[in-house]
């Protein structure tokens, strides 16, 4: 009921206030999307074509960002190797929140032409929440641009919520990843 | 002398002037193949890299389960003659172990660190053969041997998706197109959560 000159004002909660806040930041955050492009396998060849002038991500306000603490979208285009996984779960972690993961190609999904490697993980959803998959092998760039307009009409319904699962299921997260990598810790030789 | 036929000659003499071969192997116009014992290995390459093939492109291994055997193969380049020689040798596959190379070529460091990652030869002689290079915290035997089963490694290791359905077509009576229209319907279903629009 709108209040008018006789009634009481609305009074609105605080949570109600934060929710209106964070539909306000999610009207700007679904407008400018900054990705961070791990290209990690093939399907990295359809991000040129999404980005120029062909398809032109950027009229969706989506653009590439160089650091993760600075991007909200994590991009991983193709197939995942065990070292990779690891670099991976680094830079999920520096992220700032509210994040979320896109997974290009049918190799994050279950694996792909890679199911019986040695090397490469099956299933990328059992280590960090993905919160679009984007089929094929690889999608072209219609079904990629498409996967961010589901991404944003995700973002408008309040189901992109893989960082908060990350959050409540971190001890599972935690686990898969350490049956799978044995340790998250990457010790690198040139590094130390 | 730039013609390749007169430096497959030059190759040949050379080496079974150097050693006695035990097979050798013509593979193309640019490459010449030659198995020696494995006791002659370092004096076979030190000889043709003072002959000129200074590039050491490759080394690495092949696995013939069936002979029991390791083979170590050195692929070695020349900038003025265009002829690749490789030079193979026979291991045991048991303690599989060969004198490292390190004091003729120097950039074998990292072939050898990698052969022992994936075939598990040792090297004794190079400091780090036992460093790990490419793969993290490996806990199997090691992957490129043929007993090997990458198939069922990955089946311990990484969790495989579950699917609710199988629409994969077995049967050949079962027509796909049926499975197809399954399919699209159960998609359709996801798609408007049950309600027709």
């Amino acid at each position: 009921m709108l209040s008018t000159k006789f009634t009481p004002k609305n009074k609105m909660t605080k949570a109600e206030i934060d929710r209106k806040w964070w539909e306000v930041g999610d009207y700007f955050r679904r407008n400018s999307l900054w990705l961070l492009m791990y290209c990690t396998g093939c399907c990295a060849v359809e991000l040129p074509p999404s980005m120029t002038s062909a398809y032109d991500m950027e009229r969706l306000g989506m653009g590439p960002m160089a650091t993760p603490r600075q991007a909200d979208i994590l991009l991983v285009s193709g197939y995942l190797s065990l070292k990779t996984l690891r670099r991976l779960i680094y830079t999920y972690e520096q992220m700032s929140e509210p994040k979320y993961v896109v997974a290009l190609g049918s190799c994050p999904i279950n694996g792909g032409i890679y199911h019986d490697s040695h090397a490469v993980i099956n299933q990328l959803d059992q280590y960090i929440p993905v919160d679009v998959y984007v089929a094929g092998c690889m999608p072209n760039p219609e079904s990629v641009l498409n996967g961010f307009v589901d991404l944003m009409e995700g973002i408008k319904q309040k189901t992109m919520n893989g960082w908060k699962r990350y959050h409540d299921h971190f001890e599972w997260y935690k686990e898969n990843q350490k049956n799978s990598l044995g340790e998250v810790i990457v010790h690198d030789e040139f590094h130390q | 002398m730039t013609n390749s036929i007169n430096n497959l000659e030059l190759v040949k003499e050379l080496v079974s002037k150097t050693t006695t071969i035990l097979k050798e192997e013509n593979i193309d116009v640019q490459q010449l193949a030659f198995e020696v014992n494995t006791c002659d290995i370092h004096h076979v390459l030190s000889v043709l890299k003072s002959a000129g093939w200074k590039q050491l492109s490759y080394l690495s291994a092949v696995d013939w389960p069936d002979e029991n055997k390791f083979e170590v193969v050195y692929i070695l380049f020349n900038w003025d003659k265009p002829v690749y020689v490789q030079i193979r040798t026979k291991i045991d596959r048991e303690n599989p172990s060969i004198d490292s190379i390190l004091p003729i070529f120097p950039g074998a460091k990292y072939y050898e660190r990698e052969a022992h990652e994936f075939f598990g030869i040792a090297f004794p002689g190079n400091p780090d053969y036992e460093k790990q290079l490419i793969l993290e915290g490996w806990d199997d035997i090691p992957p490129l041997r043929k007993d090997f089963d990458p198939s069922a490694y990955s089946d311990r290791k990484f969790p495989s998706r579950e699917y609710p359905q199988d629409y994969s077509v077995t049967d050949e009576k079962n027509h796909s197109l049926e499975k197809r229209a399954e399919r699209k319907a159960r998609a359709e279903r996801l798609r408007t959560g049950g309600k027709k629009q």
